[in-house]
């Protein structure tokens, strides 16, 4: 019976972290055509900035609440130093920003050095564990219906969702194209930090934890349906149970292998996802 | 009002289009824009709309420049659009193709004037609906009106007739015609219908191979002269 509530809770939690980089990446590719590789990175250096300020502070919950921010200004600063420059050269983003994610890195290791962290404040936190992630599961929930909320409730949503729609006809009505731009860019990588802080006490905060978690986030994509918000939460849903049920009874690699199957049947059947319906 | 002056431009890959276009149009007025396919009359919009940057040559409105300025620039600064195809906002309902039309403008409060649904009271009774079921007809109400209720300056508009029931044809073209009159509004009007420019337009400009090649300055002149409309409309 525990160990059935310990896989569940697992499964979401894992679930919710991969819903929130997926909606950033299906935001971020949505409306500017551009398949952010660095994605994985933005969430690497939201779990890094919880594991530099509870290591400088004490305070988990202050690398937590920075860390969306902190992303936020990166996503901002990497659509205008790189996106601005290339959006409309497809194949030149895919590199651009594949380049940046080996910056990031590297950067990393450089900073923080190639092994493990774990973030200071885990062990102080004087509750129990799993109440820490049943809080961590419904902020996670919460941002993801704001993120839901914003798109299709506000009018700031329905301004973007006019310019994934269409880029032209929503600009010859006087929509500022470029803010919408640089707001979802920063949206989406706030997002994907979020997820790397939530994650970091839970998961082995290394270099490599990005790529571990892109993967995953392009088969949410890829099986939930591209350009589809609701795709996202489909996706993520059936890629992070799979991930997390596989695993609980083989191997990790073997558990890779099964998902990877499951994803290829599905797009096998539905090409366009399970959004997109059959072709 | 409007000022064009030697305005080439065209597709990145083709060349240009537009081999310098120069005409005038003055608050208030309908100018109708003919001239077979091809000649270059809905590359002239475009790039009046900003889709298309130019290659030389200039465009004014009210004496300020804006050849050159990306397309919300160009319509916030009064220039609205409503082009070939109407390309209306399929997946939004109709209030929200039509709240589209005042968000990205600096100057007007964020929500829809209570008059909006006067003009096309089909758009008011279908305002919960999503815009893509409609008819073509009914779309192009909807576009035009997405348009006004940005309050521009000048409405450049692109063959509203196009692929549409006379029935409403004739509709669209009183109520523009009313609204046109009512408030001073300034339009451009691309039309192979030559009944709805002489309802609509009180000028003609023909268009062939990227210039304007003559002028009809009554539109009385359509059927006065018929050589015109032979040389410049017939196939």
């Amino acid at each position: 019976m525990e160990a059935t509530i310990a896989l569940l809770l697992d499964t979401a939690n894992f679930t919710l972290a991969l819903l929130l980089v997926t909606l950033g990446l299906v935001v971020i590719f949505g409306l500017m055509n551009v398949i952010n590789m660095a994605h994985g990175e933005f969430f690497l250096i939201g779990a890094y900035v919880v594991v530099a300020v509870s290591n400088a502070t004490g305070s988990f919950w202050l690398g937590l609440l920075l860390a969306p921010a902190v992303l936020a200004v990166v996503g901002l600063l990497v659509e205008w130093l790189i996106i601005r420059h290339i959006y409309h050269r497809f194949i030149d983003t895919i590199l651009a920003t594949w380049g940046l994610s080996l910056v990031i890195k590297q950067g990393v290791v450089v900073l923080f050095g190639p092994g493990a962290q774990i973030p200071a404040a885990v062990d102080v936190f004087g509750v129990q564990y799993p109440a820490y992630r049943l809080f961590i599961m419904a902020l996670s929930a919460a941002l993801a219906l704001a993120t839901y909320y914003l798109f299709f409730r506000t009018r700031l949503g329905l301004q973007i969702r006019g310019v994934i729609a269409n880029r032209a006809m929503a600009a010859s009505l006087g929509i500022n194209t470029r803010r919408m731009d640089r707001a979802t860019f920063a949206v989406g990588s706030a997002l994907a930090g979020f997820a790397g802080a939530v994650m970091a006490p839970i998961m082995s905060v290394d270099p490599q934890m990005g790529v571990g978690f892109l993967i995953p986030s392009f088969l949410s994509v890829l099986v939930g349906g591209v350009n589809s918000l609701v795709g996202a939460l489909i996706g993520s849903g059936v890629i992070g149970g799979a991930t997390t049920i596989f695993s609980a009874g083989i191997s990790q690699a073997d558990a890779q292998i099964l998902v990877f199957l499951l994803a290829m049947i599905i797009i096998r059947f539905l090409p366009n996802g399970i959004t997109g319906g059959r072709k | 009002m409007l000022a064009v002056e030697n305005l080439v431009a065209g597709y990145p890959s083709g060349g240009s289009v537009l081999k310098g276009v120069t005409f005038d149009v003055a608050k208030g007025e309908v100018v109708a824009l003919l001239g077979r396919n091809g000649m270059g009359k809905t590359t002239l919009m475009r790039a009046l709309a900003g889709q298309l940057a130019k290659q030389s040559g200039s465009f004014r409105l009210d004496g300020r420049d804006l050849g050159g300025s990306p397309s919300y620039a160009i319509a916030n600064a009064g220039i609205g659009y409503v082009p070939q195809g109407r390309e209306i906002f399929k997946d939004f309902t109709v209030e929200e193709n039509l709240l589209m039309g005042v968000l990205g403008k600096p100057n007007l409060p964020k929500r829809l004037p209570g008059d909006i649904y006067d003009f096309f009271p089909i758009l008011g009774e279908r305002r919960k609906q999503k815009a893509g079921t409609m008819s073509g007809g009914q779309q192009q109400q909807l576009a035009i009106m997405r348009c006004l209720v940005g309050q521009p300056k000048l409405v450049l508009l692109d063959e509203p007739s196009e692929g549409i029931q006379p029935s409403i044809v004739d509709e669209i073209g009183r109520t523009l015609q009313t609204i046109a009159r009512s408030t001073g509004l300034t339009i451009l009007v691309v039309e192979q219908n030559l009944d709805f420019v002489e309802t609509l337009a009180g000028r003609a400009l023909f268009m062939e191979n990227g210039v304007i090649a003559d002028r009809a300055d009554h539109i009385g002149e359509l059927r006065d002269k018929p050589e015109l409309v032979h040389r410049y409309l017939s196939i």
